[in-house]
């Protein structure tokens, strides 16, 4: 188990900033996601903690001490990669057995280890299969028990399921993450994949063009965003511009907007910010029955019958548009005018930032 | 089948012309071949085919020859020293070539070909000046090394195309498994190139074996190669012997071929 503090790293190519100031931190045992579209820098995080990179500033701590000068052959730590790099000219029990073998332990060391792990990933049997002859899941997985055998400091992740099929990916997810909750390893994982990182993260670091934009567990990214960014990188989002914004005690403000006047929650420098954006999330807003008051009136502009819900978008008359899931058989009729019932409790208020 | 049987389709007049076209190609690749090997078992006394009646005394011939087989070991040793030298530096050279980024990447690989870009025999006249300049003129070891230096991109193109078939990815998996960078070299990255390196090796003997320019530029006192020793004998007497000779070397030609299926497989050598 070791905590992980990742200072302010930078990494610049030619003229290119990869890396402007990424600020992290994992505490033992945690599972730290990385999620950003790619040339976020999220790769290139995980590349100068593995000890493939060199950064040009800032500093990564292992339990307190600085690791940026220890080479990555001697970080001891376990790196599962996107193409799996497995080497294909050894068995499965060689690949998984080579740190082991480079450990100078015995051979009947290695083989009971061996053995041991591959039961874990549930590969029992294909010991001496090459890599080119079991399936991309199971590739994924000797890739996994290869890194674990050595009993890491810290997992490194980087898109292991990008190669593979839904199916595989929901499957090696669940197994990564029971894996690394049994054996308490802190690690970090890099994907572009919003639902992959909230389902098994313990923490996300939303990435913005070589910044953190959001650090924080998987609940507050989705349901408080810093920004417009977040919100729509970490799933379906309405956005909507405040035509008024005034703070309304410690943590909430009311807002103006599509002609509704509604007191919400909100991120703390929205209190301070020029312009104000509220988020509401599909499930925060329903179609308006004939005994609901409903918060937002405006003219159905599209509806598209999905089969367990209806895909509808209301445009409001102040121009923001509401994009809805309506039950199946309600009646929406494009260019008729609709209610929306919007629960507050999940909508926030948040600063606007320019892009 | 679905797809066609033929790259000009499948009607009957397709399948029949390429079919032509095949055999038309081998015979002019094979024509020369089957003629000195056919030659070289005459019991006449000319290079003739198709030879008369059968024998093997011409090979009796050649090995008689004090000069053919003594110039026949030279070509053997040089040609091995060639194949072992320049896989070892080709090897090295790719390496470095593949660290190298962007342009400067580019500008190595041009470089590393060179030899093949100049025509030999500058090259050959240039290393002669050099060679007398630094005092190694005539001498076997300035033989040797003209014979590296024009094998060196036979050796470097077919490792450094091996080399790239090894994604990056794997000498850093074996970084983070503890490996060092030897380690990663011997266990991963030499394994996995092996059969580009053995190609390159006897793509270099064979290169060296069949070198006249530079070995007629370079020779030492006293010392000849096989294709030099047997132009020289062509010129006096037009005897089988030389086809027996050729013959021996397309036999040397095909046990490399054998040594590569043997160790590599030849679909994975090319």
């Amino acid at each position: 188990m070791a905590t992980v503090e990742v200072k302010n790293l930078r990494k610049q190519y030619r003229n290119v900033v990869a890396l402007d100031g990424v600020s992290l931190e994992a505490r033992a045992g945690q599972m730290v996601t990385l999620l950003g579209p790619s040339g976020c820098g999220k790769s290139t995080t995980l590349r100068c903690l593995a000890g493939f990179l060199e950064p040009d500033g800032g500093d990564v701590r292992i339990d307190g001490e600085s690791i940026l000068s220890i080479p990555s052959n001697r970080r001891g730590f376990g790196v599962v990669f996107q193409n799996y790099a497995l080497f294909p000219h050894m068995t499965v029990a060689e690949n998984v057995g080579y740190g082991l073998k480079l450990r100078k332990c015995a051979k009947s060391e290695i083989h009971a280890r061996v053995v041991e792990v591959l039961r874990l990933v549930r590969l029992t049997g294909l010991e001496d299969r090459l890599p080119r002859e079991i399936s991309g899941g199971q590739q994924q997985r000797v890739a996994l028990a290869r890194a674990l055998v050595l009993k890491p400091r810290l997992l490194l992740l980087d898109e292991p399921l990008a190669n593979l099929d839904a199916r595989l990916r929901d499957e090696v997810r669940w197994l990564v993450r029971d894996l690394q909750q049994q054996s308490g390893i802190t690690a970090f994982y890099v994907t572009h994949d919003q639902s992959e990182a909230m389902a098994i993260s313990d923490m996300v670091a939303v990435m913005k063009a070589g910044r953190v934009a959001q650090f924080a567990s998987p609940r507050e990214i989705y349901q408080r965003p810093a920004e417009r960014y977040v919100a729509n990188f970490t799933g379906e989002a309405n956005i909507l511009t405040c035509r008024t914004a005034v703070p309304a005690g410690e943590t909430r403000m009311r807002v103006g907007v599509g002609g509704a006047d509604l007191e919400v929650d909100c991120a703390p420098a929205a209190r301070t910010a020029g312009d104000v954006e509220l988020l509401l999330r599909p499930e925060a807003l329903r179609l308006a029955g004939p005994d609901d008051t409903a918060a937002f009136r405006g003219i159905v502009t599209k509806c598209a019958f999905l089969g367990a819900s209806q895909h509808c978008e209301i445009e409001l008359p102040d121009g923001n548009i509401l994009k809805l899931a309506a039950p199946p058989n309600a009646r929406v009729v494009p260019g008729e005018s609709a209610g929306v019932v919007i629960d507050c409790t999940h909508a926030w208020a948040m600063p606007k930032v320019p892009a | 089948m679905t797809a066609a049987a033929t790259p000009f389709g499948d009607a009957p007049a397709a399948r029949y012309g390429f079919g032509l076209l095949v055999v038309l190609l081998y015979v002019f690749l094979l024509a020369p071949l089957v003629t000195i090997v056919g030659a070289s078992f005459t019991s006449g006394m000319l290079i003739e085919f198709p030879p008369r009646g059968f024998s093997l005394q011409w090979y009796g011939q050649f090995f008689q020859r004090d000069n053919l087989v003594a110039a026949l070991l030279v070509s053997l040793r040089v040609g091995l020293i060639t194949a072992v030298v320049t896989s070892i530096m080709a090897m090295m050279a790719a390496l470095a070539g593949q660290a190298m980024a962007g342009k400067l990447g580019g500008w190595f690989q041009i470089g590393m070909v060179l030899p093949l870009l100049v025509p030999e025999l500058l090259t050959g006249v240039g290393l002669l000046f050099f060679l007398y300049k630094i005092g190694l003129g005539r001498s076997l070891l300035g033989l040797q090394i003209g014979h590296i230096l024009m094998s060196f991109p036979y050796a470097y193109v077919s490792i450094s195309a091996a080399l790239r078939q090894v994604p990056p990815s794997l000498g850093e998996a074996s970084s983070s498994l503890g490996a060092t960078g030897w380690q990663t070299f011997r266990l991963v990255t030499l394994p996995l190139v092996r059969p580009g390196l053995v190609m390159g090796a006897i793509f270099a003997f064979i290169n060296s074996f069949d070198l006249y320019t530079m070995s007629l530029l370079l020779k030492p006192v006293g010392g000849t190669t096989l294709p030099l020793a047997l132009f020289d004998f062509l010129t006096y007497e037009f005897k089988p012997t030389a086809a027996a000779a050729a013959t021996l070397s397309i036999l040397l030609a095909l046990v490399g071929v054998a040594l590569v299926q043997r160790l590599v497989g030849l679909q994975r050598a090319f």
